[in-house]
């Protein structure tokens, strides 16, 4: 029966081009939001590598200060904001910080010619994992050691860099170059995701920014990790200090689980835009899909009545009626399947071809459902043709 | 594979049913009615019919239009139930037979030939032959091809199995239509108005085919037709008029 469904739906190949050309779309549509779903998904779960819980970035404005005596004040600033009951530890930190839409990016490799690999930059203090809890897989964290000025930066990586640069290897003691800066690994940390859940897990790398640095003066973000349920008193006190030290100053705080729930909400945005134009699309598809049986089957009485006499039960006209439905299905989706399978080979958009393919997997799922969906009920119709009416017609 | 074609009957009255062998009914109608009813009209199509074929014997069945011809041949091919009255195969009643047991005794008792053919026109003759086979349980694909191709030998057709219907004439397809009814070796053939789409010349040659498919093969033929000349070359003639058995 397979073997006939075959060759009679690639006999009606012409007559059912239209139906295959909306298969094909069908699944592009199902595709391409598919593999962003399921790209966004991945992403959300792999690990942050972080806690944003009872962290809050603190933006500080010197106004107009003079350049030469900022530096001074944002020491004083530290030590205050270090010593306020409710605040556990304080880093400066540059301007991408986590769930900001900021980002420093560069690329990565071990010496001229070798292979580069794209990450995060991250300049920090050394209170980073205190304040948000970053796990050191190997070597150590930035420390007064690493104050005095010396021959080669020092650096922390992350065990994806890690893996980017030296494969397999430990990256420990190995020189890492950032263009034409070039630093030395001491340590190698878990991931560190600062654009959010949804972004792409990729290399990153931390830079030192010593206490006594004053070449770093554009660092004016500060992470503070404050006792659970510190709220607007400890956020007013800590703005107040700052304007103590300096009438010119201000502040801004913004508890990272605020600036989390803001990021997520802005990129979801566009999928759950498209997620309501692909089911609209779907919709349509399937309103086609079963005018078209419901056409086709009145078209075919004779035949199905013809079938009928020949032997066939009604169950099995309904049966080969979803069986067409389900190799026309099959005939569109081995198009689509050709064209998608073109993104992970050709790696289009950086994503991960896994995420293709199951994005591909559940398109077909969802197609091949969908289409015997719609068949139905007009498989049921078919199977209630009475064959001495239908021939008779004929 | 003998080509029933090249053995046409050359009498008229032939009968397979020799002088004093037991006649044997295939099928057996009892008191049938058949009404069709709508809310403001009641149409007696077959009133009282009574009605024995039996085993090897070639009947035809003449009548106006409209007299109940068709019906008649719808019920004995099981594709429809009668108001009231009996349908027995082989001796068996089939009035409570469900919608499976129907099927499986029409697919393997049963062949059926239209005066339009009903080919599948997006199948090729070989797998339009094929269809009855399809719904039997137990062949393989390449028996079923190799009973279609006998099939279309017997038809003369060998040399068109890979044509589709819209390539052949009339008559081919008519005999192609025969070849699919033969195809499941049934025991029954029943023929409504096979040469009624065909000139005479082709109609000669499908009441040829069917003449020798009884003679050779004893086939149980019921024919209905508007043709008194080929119904002569049968061995028996019902009338039918206005719903009931007048001959």
């Amino acid at each position: 029966m397979i073997r006939h469904l075959l060759t009679l739906m690639w006999n009606r190949k012409r007559a059912n081009g239209l139906l295959i050309a909306e298969m094909v779309l069908a699944f592009f549509v199902l595709f391409a939001v598919g593999s962003l779903g399921v790209y966004l998904q991945r992403n959300y779960q792999s690990p942050l590598g972080f806690s944003y819980e009872n962290v809050w970035e603190m933006q500080l404005d010197p106004g107009s200060q003079p350049r030469a005596e900022q530096f001074a004040t944002l020491h004083l600033a530290l030590q205050r904001l270090r010593s306020t009951p409710g605040v556990e530890a304080v880093t400066r930190s540059n301007y991408n910080t986590p769930f900001t839409f900021n980002n420093n990016t560069t690329d990565f490799d071990t010496g001229k010619g070798t292979k580069k690999a794209p990450g995060d930059i991250y300049r920090v203090g050394a209170e980073l994992p205190q304040v948000v809890g970053l796990h050191l897989l190997a070597g150590r964290w930035f420390d007064r050691r690493d104050d005095a000025p010396g021959a080669r930066s020092p650096i922390v990586i992350t065990d994806l860099t890690q893996a980017a640069l030296f494969g397999g290897q430990s990256g420990l003691g190995k020189i890492v170059r950032d263009g034409p800066n070039e630093y030395r690994v001491i340590g190698v940390s878990g991931p560190y995701r600062a654009g959010g859940e949804l972004s792409d897990p990729q290399p990153a790398a931390f830079r030192y920014v010593a206490p006594l640095d004053t070449s770093a003066m554009d660092l004016h973000v500060l992470l503070l990790r404050v006792r659970p349920g510190a709220g607007a008193a400890l956020e007013k006190r800590l703005n107040e200090q700052v304007r103590q030290l300096n009438a010119g100053w201000t502040s801004g705080i913004t508890p990272l689980a605020e600036n989390r729930h803001n990021k997520l909400k802005q990129l979801l945005t566009l999928p759950a835009l498209l997620g309501v134009v692909c089911l609209f699309l779907i919709v349509n598809v399937m309103l086609g899909l079963f005018g078209v049986l419901w056409l086709n089957i009145n078209q075919r009485r004779g035949e199905l009545g013809l079938r009928r006499a020949m032997g066939a039960t009604s169950g099995a006209i309904s049966r080969q009626i979803v069986g067409e439905i389900i190799t026309l299905t099959t005939f569109g989706l081995l198009l689509g399947l050709g064209l998608a399978v073109q993104f992970p080979l050709l790696g289009v958009f950086d994503v991960p071809a896994g995420a293709y393919v199951t994005a591909m997997l559940l398109a077909s799922g969802l197609l091949y459902t969908l289409a015997a969906g719609c068949a139905l009920y007009p498989s049921r119709l078919a199977a209630g043709i009475h064959p001495a009416v239908a021939l008779r017609e004929e | 594979m003998e080509n029933l074609l090249a053995n046409p009957s050359p009498s008229a009255h032939a009968s397979t049913q020799p002088q004093g062998r037991t006649a044997v009914p295939v099928l057996q109608l009892t008191d049938i009615e058949k009404i069709y009813q709508t809310k403001t009209i009641e149409t007696v199509a077959l009133n009282r019919v009574n009605l024995t074929i039996n085993r090897g014997e070639f009947v035809s069945v003449m009548g106006p239009s409209g007299c109940g011809k068709s019906t008649l041949l719808s019920l004995m091919g099981l594709l429809d139930e009668p108001t009231s009255g009996t349908i027995e195969v082989d001796g068996r009643a089939v009035t409570s037979y469900s919608d499976r047991e129907l099927a499986g005794l029409r697919n393997a008792k049963i062949g059926f030939v239209f005066q339009s053919y009903h080919l599948i026109n997006d199948l090729s003759v070989v797998d339009n032959v094929e269809l009855p086979l399809l719904y039997r349980p137990g062949l393989s694909g390449k028996e079923r091809r190799q009973r279609a191709l006998g099939a279309l030998e017997k038809v003369g057709l060998s040399a068109r199995t890979g044509h589709f219907p819209s390539q052949l004439s009339g008559g081919q397809r008519q005999r192609v239509a025969i070849a699919r009814a033969l195809a499941g070796a049934p025991e029954i053939i029943l023929a409504d108005e096979p040469t009624g789409n065909l000139d005479s010349v082709m109609g000669e040659e499908i009441m040829a085919l069917l003449l020798g498919l009884n003679q050779q093969e004893g086939t149980t033929i019921v024919m209905v037709t508007h043709d008194e000349q080929q119904a002569r070359k049968t061995q028996r003639l019902i009338r039918l008029f206005d719903g009931s058995q007048v001959g």
